[in-house]
């Protein structure tokens, strides 16, 4: 049970990244990689904050989001105004960040040790909460720290996603998704492009900003090579989703996208306990993304065949 | 404001070039001036038809006025305003379009009441409030039932799985959802059948006559530029070669604007081979 806890907070956490993700790659359609830089990045701010200044958790989680913010615009602005691959400026933020990052934490691994954390709030709160350190849940006996992360990073993450789904309904996010559909349509009708994906790569970033923030406090340290990868785990989430709901509509993609994230976090976990080597980890999200995009175009092929063989 | 001011206010034209100029990918072997020192003017309420060969830069003359690119030299006057340093997003919001590639005009994965919901936004500040209204979905029923396209109980449905003559008809309603000073129409029925080329004709005809809106469109067929409009701009080489008024164009038939192509491409054809000629003799 503290198993699935433990996954499952891990899973909402990356669902943030998800849906970061989900942003570049579905509503802009473009691989951004800068999500590798900006998760680190925003785990690099708020752990600093935290460990050496003792700011409040809260401003340091935020601090977290606004640094992805800040890496996304960048990466926005070298897209459009610099007219730049979309894959090369990535690449070129991502690099870039690294040394930011190892400026900006000093070393290459802050360990959290005694400042006080979202984590911390929530042993204090768990034991207020369920009266104890632990609790019984359906028959199970479980942290009551555990649980309250648990529940905290529940609620942030349901309120993120429906502000996301608001967001994308309202006229700029409308424009916003017509933008990475047809630009040229947006143009026409008095749309800026441009500033809509710096904006929407803020918003992305800022998102993977905070799923680092979140994420370091959680397992109580920062480290500069934790975002490593990190977007294929995203784009596996996103493609998860999809199979799974269908994505008719940005509501049940967003809905898709989180169910995606935490079912792979389950998968990983369960496959780490029955003895899958962690150094694979990396090699088997890269050819599960690889073998979930080429598996539609082969199934396509076979249905449309099959379509013309009856007719 | 002086009388004679006002009346040279009400006298200007709506769209006015003066002397436009524009070379794509100059000093290269690729190099092509489709604007070579073009000047024209547009009067308020007029339906003008832009005839042309290709390239003979009438598609890109429909583009400058847009603002698709800058342009290298000359002016751009819209509605009073010299709009010639201004972005395409910015001149939207005096410009309809209808581009001749049924899925330039709307975003296929999206919805029709979704693509509404940005042409009821044209040129305007876009902000946090809803994209959908339950007036604008009434209204759109109210207006895709008009179309009898059976469209009207689609509203929720993607575009993308709409009909190329479908989407062109809805882009045009897009277009002039809000009112447009100028519409801009690019051979907008040149990739439909010739079935769906005549509905989307029909209603171009009926949306202009009764919001009598200022049109430019752009054709290749010598039926629609007969049929259609109250002027003919024929173009050549970067340039306006003839220009018929109302009254001209009314005793235009289609023969005469045959004979008109005919006579460039003779005189092309004649300067090619007199250059070649020349070319082998001299080079």
């Amino acid at each position: 049970m503290t198993l699935l806890i433990g996954a499952l907070t891990l899973g909402i956490i990356l669902a943030l990244l998800a849906l970061g993700v989900y942003i570049s790659y579905r509503i802009f359609d473009i691989a951004d990689i800068t999500v590798d830089g900006s998760l680190t990045f925003g785990a690099a701010v708020a752990s600093v904050l935290l460990v050496k200044h003792g700011i409040n958790p809260l401003w340091a989680t935020s601090a977290g989001f606004m640094a992805g913010a800040v890496a996304g615009t960048v990466s926005g602005i070298l897209q459009t105004r610099f007219q730049i691959n979309s894959l090369l400026a990535g690449i070129l933020v991502m690099t870039a960040l690294y040394s930011v990052n190892l400026h900006v934490m000093g070393r290459s691994n802050i360990p959290f040790l005694g400042a006080v954390t979202l984590s911390t709030y929530c042993e204090q709160a768990g034991g207020y909460l369920f009266s104890g350190s632990e609790t019984n849940l359906w028959g199970w006996t479980v942290s009551s720290a555990d649980l309250t992360m648990l529940l905290l990073i529940f609620s942030l993450g349901g309120v993120i996603a429906m502000a996301l789904w608001a967001f994308l309904r309202t006229d700029i996010g409308t424009a916003m998704r017509a933008s990475g559909d047809n630009p040229q349509m947006v143009k026409a009708l008095g749309g800026n492009v441009e500033n809509y994906r710096i904006f929407g790569l803020a918003v992305s970033n800022g998102l993977v900003g905070l799923a680092g923030a979140l994420w370091a406090q959680y397992q109580n340290f920062a480290d500069v090579q934790m975002g490593i990868g990190m977007v294929v785990w995203g784009l596996a989430s996103v493609i998860i989703g999809e199979a799974l709901t269908g994505a008719t509509s940005v509501g049940i993609a967003i809905v898709g996208t989180i169910i995606g994230s935490i079912l792979f976090r389950q998968l990983v976990a369960i496959a780490l306990s029955f003895g899958l080597n962690p150094n694979d980890l990396k090699l088997i999200t890269a050819v599960f993304v690889f073998a979930a995009l080429i598996l539609p175009k082969l199934l396509n092929k076979f249905t449309v065949r099959k379509y013309q063989r009856i007719v | 404001m002086s009388p004679n001011e006002v009346l040279m206010s009400v006298a200007r034209p709506l769209v006015q070039l003066t002397n436009v100029f524009k070379t794509f990918q100059a000093g290269t072997v690729n190099e092509v001036s489709p604007m070579r020192g073009i000047n024209i003017e547009i009067e308020e309420g007029a339906f003008v038809i832009l005839l042309g060969g290709n390239g003979s830069g009438k598609s890109t003359l429909l583009n400058a006025i847009a603002g698709s690119f800058p342009i290298d030299e000359g002016r751009i006057e819209l509605d009073g305003l010299d709009v010639t340093k201004w972005s395409e997003h910015r001149r939207a919001s005096l410009i309809g379009r209808v581009f001749q590639n049924p899925f330039s005009g709307t975003a296929p994965t999206m919805s029709i009441l979704d693509n509404f919901s940005l042409a009821a936004k044209r040129g305007k500040f876009r902000g946090l409030s809803w994209a959908h209204s339950r007036q604008l979905r009434d209204e759109l029923r109210d207006r895709v039932r008009d179309l009898k396209m059976g469209l009207e109980d689609r509203v929720d449905s993607a575009i993308g799985s709409l009909s190329g003559g479908q989407r062109q008809a809805l882009t045009l309603l897009m277009a002039t959802w809000l009112k447009p000073r100028l519409l801009l129409l690019d051979e907008h029925t040149a990739a439909l059948d010739p079935k769906s080329a005549d509905q989307v004709i029909a209603l171009t005809d009926e949306i202009i006559v009764r919001e009598s809106l200022t049109t430019l469109m752009v054709t290749h067929s010598m039926q629609q530029a007969i049929n259609l409009g109250d002027r003919i701009v024929m173009m050549h080489k970067g340039n306006v070669l003839h220009d018929f008024n109302a009254t001209q164009k009314n005793r235009l038939r289609i023969d005469d604007l045959l004979i008109r192509f005919e006579n460039v491409r003779r005189r092309e054809l004649l300067d090619e081979s007199a250059s070649e000629f020349l070319r082998s003799r001299y080079v």
